[in-house]
């Protein structure tokens, strides 16, 4: 069988980062790129199935340019045997449910038996491609799964979920399914350097839009039904540094703490 | 008037020619047992990989022998029991030595040459020394079984901190019963031996050419007393004589048999263990060759030979031991137990003609023979153990190197893994960006050259802990105004610089290591410069003995070797003598691992300061606990740190003002021990660099000299 995992590379801001000049994202001078971290979970998850030993392909596939790469790389060294990698200038712009399309496509491509996301990227937040690849395979999904019990090959998976206040929800799922991973499912392996060194020989397939039957009116966007108008750092509040010894701080915070609790009263 | 030729000892006199016969069979059969068991040790070394000798044979041997004969390594930290076992070994040694001329006469150069030469005053001159060093390894015996049976140091308890009680290989009253055996052997032979001589003294005391001379042998002559006091006559003298000359040469063939077999084999593992040392073995690991396919060890036949020699060279006599930072603060790992874990294994495994399969030669894990997980993980990779073995065990490098098999698999603490992640992603352990590396420098009121781009005199290397700890930043800015008055012509790499990979090397991620020398290698490469010069010792350490490897060669020094030459030709001049008590912490890199012991205490000295010496001080230097990565591993709650140990050893020093560090990593950890062992207040921990700061001149003018530059 085949699972098929979607990765994204991420961007982390450096300390002192600057907007761009056009005002709708950051200068990508300022960002730092690393795998998004629930994709780090939802391909651990994907390479304990193939480990407990059946017949099972992990693929990886990522929606970037070729500075994806260094993150699909990360997870050939974790242990998926094949990386995919979806670009052309068009894509440039997408929004996930456009990025989910893409992915739905190589899913369909690839004839894939599952499919794991991150519940969420840690960079744009959407937490919808996961969703809206279910959505374009017409699978059924469950999504912020915090543990899974699937055997390679079975036509049901036992999910958990995490709801809110802590409560859990157990469900099982037909397969064919998309399921997105929560962190914390499992312990991400270490991938060494030299294993990412020896992944650096393996090959990352990049396909067109053309080799998953799309084309670039179902991308970027004119593929999506939102953009972004503006990224930008809100005025500072008005945060205020207490200053003097700890006696004159604790002082200052009591006085602080009963004024707004008299306020409150 | 005698002949000297009569003065001799007529060898198996009125033995009947059987008897004879039996003993060379006997002889022969021991010598055998002795060749064959030395053969399956041998054998058991050649199932390691390969390694090669650092420096030339003669080099080595020489090391060795000087080792051996000056008892140096043996001695010390522990001079009583070196000085009872110089006296065992040079007492076995003579009369090893002196047996063996009977042997070259009497069955060599006589039946072959006719050539005779021990009788007259050889012979006399033969018995004194025997006598004499028979007399040295019995009081070196007596004074070991003492030891054992009374003093008990800790150390050789072999308490195991890497295993609990219920564990099958916890027990260690086989090692014990050795222990015991070996010396009672040693020990019967040798008094059964002066016992014998005594018995043929009495049985032959009609002969003048025996009893005459008697003094010759003098202990068996006082004993001559005994037996006749005993009312013991000539003729029981001779059946007592020919009793014990059986009971002793038997115990003594039995002896040599065993030696391949027992704790008896380090006669010669010792030796050359000591003589395939390499002397670099823990300033410089090995590279992963291109040819292996995983990285580090895994099975017992991935240790070189010389490794599974030193396995068999260790006397467990607990040096090691008691050195541990990790063992002494309750660690599961003393090195003393690694070794013999790995022993045990090999002669488990290995002893047979064929090699058992590869799932069975796995040292990974918690079966006997094996080691843990969390031992390997609880090495400081400081390298006391190293240090102080007497014979050479090197077990630094076989415990990074099951690192590296444990870090390709990702059985590491979480926090670990993270680290290193951030270091090959960001190049340093902070997880700052690069461009903050130099960001320490804006506030000094100068500008520090780049050396990519203009020739320095002296290249800075910071490292990580210098650039980007708070604290250890305000040392970097003082450094910097201390070399900027003395007219050091100085710079950095800024952003070039990345993690010198030390203490990432040490974990045993070999991969992230080779990108990061390379990465440095390759931004000094494009820099100018002359020398570098680096506060931090584990980068100092690196770049000096590992770079090499990675084809960057460079003169390096610490500061404290520059900041001693610039305080005495007077480039810095001292205004105010501090007249502080202080006492001095031996950085492992530093001290231990590159000798640099007389810089710092020098300028303390030169700076007025007095030192006061804690008990453990230079090559005995405990670990604050940082090294080897455990900086990045959280230390286990409620139990007492390295660095909290190491802080109340100084307490005690009455009136300490001052406890100097000299390097970032101590810096931290020693800051940090202070306030949580409640000695905040009573001393206070300073880098010598601000010490230096303190004493030295800021002329009124400075600024106006530094603007005239």
């Amino acid at each position: 069988m085949k699972i098929l995992v979607a990765i994204k590379q991420v961007a982390s801001l450096e300390d002192d980062f600057e907007i761009r000049a056009d005002g709708r994202d950051v200068d990508p001078d300022f960002l730092v790129r690393d795998l998004n971290e629930w994709d780090e979970y939802s391909l651990e998850e994907a390479v304990k199935i193939k480990e407990a030993g059946a017949d099972v392909a992990v693929v990886a596939v990522s929606v970037g340019p070729e500075q994806a790469d260094e993150a699909l790389r990360k997870c050939l060294a974790k242990g998926a045997d094949r990386a995919v990698r979806v670009w052309e200038n068009a894509v440039a712009g997408s929004d996930s449910i456009a990025i989910a399309r893409i992915v739905a496509a190589v899913a369909r491509r690839e004839k894939a038996d599952l499919i794991f996301a991150g519940v969420q990227s840690s960079d744009h937040s959407f937490a919808s491609t996961g969703t809206a690849i279910a959505g374009f395979l017409d699978w059924p999904h469950a999504a912020v799964i915090n543990q899974l019990g699937y055997v390679a090959g079975a036509t049901r998976a036992e999910v958990r979920r995490e709801l809110e206040g802590g409560v859990l929800q157990l469900m099982e799922i037909d397969c064919p399914a998309v399921l997105t991973i929560q962190l914390g499912i499992n312990a991400p392996r270490y991938a060494s350097l030299r294993s990412i060194k020896q992944a650096a020989a393996k090959p990352i397939e990049t396909l067109s839009l053309a080799d998953i039957g799309l084309s670039s009116a179902d991308v970027g966007e004119a593929g999506s039904l939102s953009r972004v108008r503006r990224m930008y750092v809100p005025a500072k509040g008005r945060a205020q540094m207490i200053e003097g010894t700890p006696a004159e701080q604790a002082a200052r915070l009591a006085a602080i703490i009963k004024e707004f609790r008299g306020a409150g009263a | 008037m005698i002949d000297s030729q009569n003065i001799t000892r007529t060898l198996f006199e009125d033995f009947r020619p059987l008897a004879v016969t039996l003993f060379y069979g006997v002889g022969f059969t021991a010598i055998g047992i002795f060749l064959w068991g030395t053969w399956i040790q041998v054998r058991k070394y050649r199932r390691g990989t390969g390694y090669a000798i650092q420096g030339t044979l003669a080099a080595r041997f020489g090391d060795m022998v000087g080792s051996v004969l000056s008892h140096r390594t043996v001695w010390r930290r522990d001079h009583a029991a070196g000085g009872a076992h110089g006296l065992i070994f040079f007492g076995f040694a003579l009369l090893f030595i002196g047996t063996s001329t009977i042997t070259l006469e009497f069955d060599i150069l006589q039946p072959l040459f006719g050539v005779r030469f021990w009788y007259g005053s050889f012979y006399l001159w033969f018995s004194l020394v025997l006598d004499v060093a028979g007399v040295m390894l019995t009081v070196g015996l007596l004074y070991m079984m003492y030891r054992r049976g009374w003093l008990k140091p800790p150390k050789l308890d072999y308490a195991r901190p890497d295993r609990s009680p219920a564990d099958p290989d916890f027990d260690r009253t086989a090692y014990r019963i050795e222990d015991w055996a070996f010396l009672w052997t040693l020990l019967v032979i040798a008094i059964t031996g002066f016992v014998l001589e005594a018995a043929r003294l009495v049985w032959l005391e009609g002969r003048p050419e025996v009893w005459d001379f008697r003094w010759w042998s003098p202990a068996g002559a006082v004993m001559t007393y005994g037996l006749q006091g005993l009312g013991v006559t000539a003729a029981v003298a001779g059946q007592l004589r020919t009793g014990l000359w059986w009971f002793h040469g038997l115990l003594a063939l039995a002896f040599i048999a065993l030696i391949p077999f027992t704790k008896i084999k380090h006669i010669f593992t010792a030796g050359a263990s000591l003589m395939f040392r390499d002397p670099l073995a823990s300033q410089r690991l090995p590279r992963v060759p291109e040819s292996q396919a995983a990285p580090g060890y895994q099975y017992i036949t991935d240790l070189n030979w010389k490794q599974l020699l030193n396995l068999d060279a260790c006397t467990k006599c607990g040096k090691c031991h008691e050195a541990c930072p990790a063992r002494a603060t309750g660690a599961p790992l003393s090195p003393r137990d690694v070794i013999l874990s790995l022993r045990e294994f090999a002669n488990k495994s290995l002893a047979s003609g064929t090699l058992p399969d590869k799932a069975e030669l796995d040292i990974h894990g918690k079966n006997p023979g094996q080691v843990a997980m969390e031992t390997l993980w609880s090495c400081r990779t400081c390298m006391a153990c190293v240090e102080i073995c007497p014979v050479a065990v090197e077990h630094v490098p076989i415990i990074v190197q099951m690192r590296r098999k444990l870090v390709e698999s990702g059985d590491m603490d979480p926090l670990l893994a993270k680290t290193l992640q951030t270091i090959h992603k960001t190049g340093n352990s902070f997880g700052e960006s690069k461009r903050k590396r130099p960001a320490w420098t804006k506030s000094l009121p100068f500008t520090i050259k780049d050396a990519r781009k203009e020739p320095v005199d002296y290249l800075w290397f910071v490292g990580d802990y210098a650039s980007f700890d708070p604290r250890n930043q305000k040392v970097s800015q003082t450094f910097a105004t201390l070399l900027r008055e003395a007219g050091v012509d100085f710079g950095l790499l800024y952003e070039g610089e990345s993690n010198a990979g030390n203490d990432v090397r040490r974990v045993g991620e070999e991969g992230l290591y080779e990108v990061l020398a390379d990465s440095n290698v390759k931004a000094m490469s494009e820099a100018t410069f002359k020398r570098v010069v680096t506060t931090d010792p584990h980068s100092y350490n690196t770049i000096r003995n590992e770079y090499p490897d990675f084809g960057g060669r460079y003169e390096i020094e610490h500061y404290t070797t520059l900041l001693r030459v610039l305080l005495e030709v007077g480039r810095l001049k001292i205004s105010r003598p501090l007249n502080y008590r202080v006492t001095f912490h031996d950085p492992c890199h530093l001290g231990r691992f590159n000798k640099g012991y007389e810089a710092p205490r020098e300028i303390l000295k030169l700076l007025g300061c007095e030192l006061i010496e804690m008990g453990r001080c230079r090559a005995n230097s405990f670990c604050c606990g940082a090294g080897g990565g455990r900086i990045w591993i959280a230390d286990p709650v409620g139990v007492e740190k390295p660095s909290q140990n190491r802080i109340r050893e100084a307490a005690v020093i009455d009136g300490l003002q001052v406890y100097v560090v000299s390097c970032p990593k101590d810096l931290t950890m020693f800051e940090d021990a202070l306030k949580t062992t409640g000695n905040e207040g009573r001393f206070v921990v300073r880098e010598l660099i601000e010490l230096v700061r303190e004493a030295v001149a800021v002329p009124a003018d400075v600024a106006v000299a530094l603007g005239g530059e």
